[in-house]
């Protein structure tokens, strides 16, 4: 959708405004980038918590959070079974092994998006890069041609 | 222009006063409006500074609110569960044979409940019969209560919580209207020194165009 012009061919002030607008693309992708590893990080913890409860905790006293400040002892009832939330208000019930597979299905599909973003990350950064060259080497011809009159 | 009697509210915000004649509040056709204008714009600055700090503190207790209620009414439900269950023993006690199926199966029956153990992992326990709640009071304190002194202390935080939020939206109101008043007076004193700018350089005009008639004269 945009013509191939050659960044030598911008002028200083057109080069800055590339330059500005790929810095905020970079931005952009940096943020994504760090959400997206938030959330793996969640689904990583899940797995951990599911491996929690395991039958050797059940009949053991746990404090079961009743609301966000209240805790109430209680004990492990159903240790083979979890629910997770799948998304868009289902949630489902399943085994200790479904859960831990969903989870892990999710880190992955995760992994793969990261890896395609950081891809995108370093082209970004690269065509920032020579913008700037491009700009400095500019300057400098203009200097040396404001100098050139004057001696 | 004294600033030793300024009224204030209840929680000490000054009310901004209303300057209806500007000229005696600058002193004279000729004082300084530059002083007051500055004086305005400090006041302004710090009415909106406090107007953010209090729409903050206003937005975490509408937050926290719905949350105390909630936890209340948990601990009031468990408190009845075992009102509950303690009058079935006691009964039990006096007509033993004629009501025992009843109450076996209210007294025997315990509470299971899905809790949070992630954002979206929930695992099934088992709730003890247990005469004590533990409340987590925040800055990584939590402390055990036994029930009745749990719903005390959740019903004093939770008027202490909605008295505070009425006074937050009050002092907004009230600083609101300061700003209002703080903002007219500028605009006023602004507009005058306009005025008398342009007054006086008509007056200056007027007296340079009869100074050149009597000199040609």
């Amino acid at each position: 959708m945009a013509q191939q012009v050659n960044i030598t061919d911008l002028d200083l002030p057109q080069l800055a405004d590339v330059r500005r607008q790929l810095e905020e693309e970079l931005n952009h992708l940096t943020n994504s980038f760090t959400q997206l590893k938030q959330a793996q990080t969640k689904f990583k913890n899940c797995i951990e918590n599911v491996g929690e409860i395991k039958p050797a905790n059940k009949g053991k006293t746990i404090l079961v959070p009743l609301t966000n400040s209240l805790y109430v002892p209680g004990k492990l009832s159903d240790p083979e079974h979890v629910i997770v939330d799948v998304g868009t208000g289902y949630f489902v019930q399943k085994t200790r092994p479904q859960a831990v597979k969903h989870y892990t299905a999710k880190v992955q599909y995760i992994q793969g998006n990261l890896e395609t973003l950081q891809e995108t990350i370093s082209k970004k950064q690269d065509n920032v890069n020579s913008v700037i060259n491009v700009m400095q080497a500019k300057l400098q011809q203009q200097q040396q041609q404001q100098q050139a009159p004057a001696s | 222009m004294s600033t030793t009697t300024e009224e204030r509210n209840p929680r000490g915000i000054p009310k901004a006063p209303f300057i209806a004649d500007i000229e005696d509040h600058i002193g004279g056709p000729d004082g300084d409006a530059d002083g007051p204008l500055k004086r305005f714009q400090d006041a302004l600055a710090k009415y909106r500074f406090m107007e953010s700090n209090l729409s903050q503190r206003r937005a975490g207790l509408e937050d926290k609110i719905p949350d105390i209620r909630k936890t209340l009414m948990m601990v009031e439900y468990l408190h009845e569960r075992r009102e509950g269950k303690s009058k079935a023993t006691q009964d039990d006690d006096l007509d033993a044979e004629d009501e025992d199926d009843l109450e076996e199966g209210s007294s025997q029956k315990p509470l299971t409940t899905t809790f949070e153990l992630n954002d979206t992992l929930y695992a099934e326990a088992e709730l003890e019969d247990t005469d004590t709640v533990y409340l987590w009071l925040g800055a990584n304190v939590m402390l055990s209560y036994k029930i009745p002194e749990a719903v005390t202390l959740l019903k004093t935080k939770l008027e202490a919580a909605e008295l505070n939020l009425q006074n937050t939206i009050e002092d907004l109101d009230y600083l609101r209207e300061q700003i209002t008043v703080m903002e007219v007076n500028t605009a006023r004193v602004y507009n005058w020194d306009v005025k008398r700018r342009r007054e006086k350089r008509l007056r200056e005009q007027a007296s340079g165009s009869a100074l050149a008639k009597t000199a040609e004269g």
